[in-house]
């Protein structure tokens, strides 16, 4: 890892938005962490090398917001992982243009192993 | 010495003889009369004056009768034979008519005259004597004799022709031999016989056939008694047309009688009825088979006189009023229940006038018994109109009686159970419906009708299924057609557009319905409302999902921790407290797997588990999972026992949880046991799994019920394992959804083998 990746992690739960930045930074990569999904539409300027992106959030479904990033050229190419809590949505998640998914509760190594394989894409 | 006679006394002699005489000369053609004496003039009612020295001719005039003096003629005839041949000459019986004296009329008499030639001495006729007699009474008694005589003639011809012509068969038998001395062609065509052939031979030689038929013996009996018979309707063989045949005779049979009174024979006259006989016996078959009709289908029959009450009856008219034979009239009356007499009386009076008798009433037996009898009759009237009989019949309708009433009863309690079910029916809360053999409906009650604001007729056939959201009918209908070709018991559920505007649930049932031949008639079904079930299980299931993400949030964030805070103290080296906190994820894991059991369970009874099918290798699959599971127990050890097996397409995910289902149930139920097997195979294109256990095995009465919801282990070790007791409940819904099989073998105390199976990729 020769060059520190930032991650954005969007999870209208608090707890597991701080559990998941700590163990994010624990594991070496700049985390940048807000529980509201519409900032991500708002983004500006250096977009993250990796969004973390919580499906249920209130009032926001993380599936519209991916699919917005999907096809808009500018963040087209920015990998999303979505995360939820249902494993039933994998596939919905994945139509929407994720590039992979996460079931709630995640084993930290799925969740690390799923960062790599996806910065690497 | 004799006394003579003196010449003067011949005188007296002539004038005092009784015969006329009259001498005449031979003078022809005068004939003089010379004397004439006494009885000559009393015969001729004339005197000696105008007769004596007359010319006979002259004294007595031309017969009056004798119109053509023809008696003059024979009388010269007579004078000249006498004179000529010198021998008397007679004239007889010839008429000659006298007048009467003091009148023109004259009497009728009849002659017999002798001319007698008297000789002188010369041989030469003197004179003769002309003597007439008067032969008149001799004559006419036997003019009298001949008309009687030819009467007889007459008479005689008259019978005997009678008797050839007689439409009666008339014969004579004489002698002990019966020969035929007369018969007529009647008898001998009764007998097929000529009269040539009969006559003057015994019958019985002509007809043998006959004897010891007993004619003969009736015959000498007629013959040595001289007491006639009489038979009527007598059968006897003849032959006829070359055959025996049974002809029938009304016959008498007399005796001939001679004139001294001896019987010398028998008179048979004969008149062959067997037309009568057999038309009489046909009507008397007739009446016989009538009677035995009757009697056959238990008709009592009456005969009964209005005139004298007399009433005659048949043994089953006797029978049916509860009497062994027939009784008088006054004894059937009797018997009539009281309450029938009044109708009975009436039935009589309106009989009189319509000419028919009809009325049904009770008879009371005399075991008190009660009996419905009914009477039917005809009236007869005399020439004054006046009913003078009634002729008719009687039968027991006591069954019939009773099984109307029975009828009625179970009438009325039908109409009874009929208003119950259909008040039921339209009270009922359910729908309910009715199909024939092709599907078509063929009944809708009025819940029904309510619920989708379709009428009866809108219902009818295929209409019902109008009410039914455009979304569900097609599935509905398939079902439906699907289920009625194989004859199965129907249930669907689907949504109704309901009247009150929004869309109901329902589940709707049927039944096949045979008739007692096992005919397939069609399907009663009933169909609920479940719309408020559904709601509730709606909302159930929403909470449920709701509840396991809200729970799945907190658990998720304390997981995320408790790995942090591991990896953090393994990286400070504090590999105890390390330890510890991997122990606590684990109980996360468990705490994970509980609340995702609940919440497939949620999905599984509302259809909303979802599968991620696509192809993996089903070997690799087990091999991650046993190594993962491998390392969450020290005590057993997974024994891998594999085939290659290829491509399955399927959800790895929900495969790989029954998989981890079947294991982890293993190493739970074998807590002493210390290894555990995985087989894999292929067969028939499917790839199977089993994983066997050494452990408490399951009771056989029970091996059916494990793959069922909330099934635990039960009995003394309930509460030694824990879990909800859904793990095999998921796992074959899942097995199922993904269209294989579930199946387990086990032996008490020994362990169990629990098995799938999965189509394999083609």
């Amino acid at each position: 890892m020769n060059e520190t990746k930032t991650i954005m992690v969007v999870d209208d739960d608090p707890a597991i938005l701080d559990a998941v930045c700590i163990m994010l930074e624990f594991e070496g990569y700049r985390v940048y962490c807000t529980p509201n999904g519409a900032e991500v539409l708002s983004m500006q300027g250096h977009l993250p090398d990796l969004l973390l992106l919580d499906i249920w959030m209130s009032g926001l479904d993380g599936r519209d917001i991916c699919k917005q990033l999907k096809q808009n050229v500018s963040t087209r190419k920015l990998p999303v992982v979505l995360i939820s809590a249902s494993r039933d949505i994998e596939g919905s998640a994945l139509a929407a243009g994720a590039d992979d998914f996460l079931a709630k509760p995640f084993e930290i190594d799925d969740l690390l192993s799923k960062i790599e394989k996806n910065l690497a894409a | 010495m004799a006394k003579t006679i003196p010449e003067s006394g011949y005188k007296a002699i002539f004038n005092n003889i009784s015969a006329a005489i009259l001498l005449i000369d031979t003078d022809a053609p005068y004939y003089t009369i010379l004397d004439v004496n006494e009885a000559y003039l009393k015969a001729t009612n004339s005197n000696r004056e105008t007769l004596v020295g007359k010319s006979v001719f002259g004294a007595f005039p031309a017969n009056p009768s004798d119109e053509e003096a023809k008696n003059i003629e024979m009388t010269i005839f007579s004078f000249e034979q006498a004179i000529t041949n010198k021998t008397p000459h007679t004239m007889s019986d010839y008429r000659y008519d006298i007048p009467v004296r003091g009148t023109d009329q004259f009497e009728e008499r009849y002659w017999t005259t002798t001319n007698t030639p008297v000789l002188d001495a010369y041989g030469k006729v003197a004179y003769f004597i002309h003597s007439p007699a008067n032969v008149t009474e001799l004559i006419k008694l036997r003019e009298k004799e001949i008309a009687s005589v030819e009467a007889l003639k007459n008479h005689r011809q008259h019978l005997y022709s009678t008797f050839m012509q007689a439409p009666v068969g008339i014969a004579i038998f004489r002698g002990a031999d019966y020969v035929v001395d007369l018969i007529n062609p009647s008898l001998c065509t009764i007998y097929s016989k000529t009269p040539e052939e009969m006559m003057g031979r015994s019958v019985f030689d002509v007809l043998p056939h006959t004897k010891g038929q007993g004619f003969d013996k009736l015959l000498h009996q007629v013959r040595l008694t001289g007491m006639p018979f009489k038979g009527q309707g007598y059968p006897a063989s003849l032959m006829r047309n070359g055959e025996l045949q049974t002809v029938y005779f009304d016959f008498v049979y007399e005796p001939f009688r001679e004139v001294d009174g001896t019987i010398s024979g028998v008179i048979a006259v004969a008149t062959e009825v067997t037309e009568q006989i057999t038309a009489k016996q046909l009507i008397e078959d007739a009446e016989e088979r009538t009677r035995l009709a009757v009697d056959a289908v238990g008709l009592g029959t009456y005969d009964l006189n209005l005139e004298t009450g007399e009433m005659i009856t048949t043994k089953i008219f006797a029978n049916i009023f509860g009497f062994d034979e027939p009784v008088p009239r006054a004894d059937y009356v009797s018997v009539f229940h009281a309450d029938d007499r009044g109708l009975r009386d009436l039935a009589h009076k309106e009989a009189a006038v319509s000419g028919k008798l009809f009325y049904e009433a009770r008879v009371i037996w005399p075991d008190r018994s009660i009996h419905w009898a009914r009477v039917e009759g005809k009236t007869y009237y005399d020439a004054n109109k006046k009913p003078v009989r009634i002729l008719g019949t009687l039968l027991d309708i006591t069954e019939q009686k009773q099984a109307k009433e029975d009828q009625q009863k179970l009438m009325a309690l039908l109409a009874d159970s009929e208003q119950l079910l259909r008040n039921i029916t339209t009270a009922a809360p359910t729908g309910l419906w009715m199909s024939d053999e092709t599907g078509d409906i063929t009944y809708v009650n009025q819940t029904w009708m309510d619920w989708t604001g379709l009428g009866y007729e809108e219902n009818l056939a295929r209409g019902w299924t109008n009410a039914i959201v455009p979304e569900d009918r097609r599935k509905v209908r398939d079902k439906f057609l699907s289920d009625l070709t194989g004859r199965t018991l129907y249930e669907a559920e689907f949504r109704i557009n309901h009247v009150d505007g929004s869309m109901h649930w329902c589940v709707a049932t049927g039944s096949p319905q045979y008739r007692n031949d096992g005919t397939f008639t069609g399907y009663i079904g009933a169909c609920v409302d479940i719309t408020e079930q559904k709601n509730l299980q709606q909302q159930k299931d929403d909470f449920i999902g709701i509840a396991s993400h809200e729970l799945k949030t907190p658990v998720t964030s304390i997981k995320a921790y408790t790995q942090v805070l591991e990896r953090m103290l393994l990286k400070k080296g504090e590999a105890r407290e390390a330890g510890m906190i991997n122990k606590m994820d684990g109980q996360l894991n468990r705490l994970t797997s509980l609340i995702g059991d609940l919440l497939d369970v949620t999905k599984i009874n509302s259809g909303k588990l979802q599968f991620n099918d696509r192809d993996f290798d089903f070997n690799d699959l087990v091999k991650e999972l046993i190594e993962d599971l491998q390392r969450t127990t020290d005590k057993h050890v997974l024994v891998e026992n594999l085939v290659p097996t290829g491509i399955v397409h399927g959800d790895k995910e929900r495969i790989g949880q029954v998989i981890t289902n079947l294991i982890t149930n293993a190493i739970k139920y074998s807590p002493q046991a210390d290894k555990i097997i995985i087989h894999t195979s292929v067969k028939n294109n499917e790839v199977s799994l089993c994983v066997q256990d050494f452990g408490i095995g399951i009771a056989p009465d029970k091996l059916e019920k494990v793959f069922e919801q909330f099934y635990r282990v039960s009995g003394d070790m309930q509460h030694t394992f824990p879990g909800l007791g859904l793990g095999l409940y998921i796992s074959s819904e899942i097995i199922k959804r993904e269209g294989g099989r579930i199946w387990v073998s086990s032996k008490h105390g020994e362990g169990s083998t629990f098995c799938f199976a999965l189509p394999l990729k083609k």
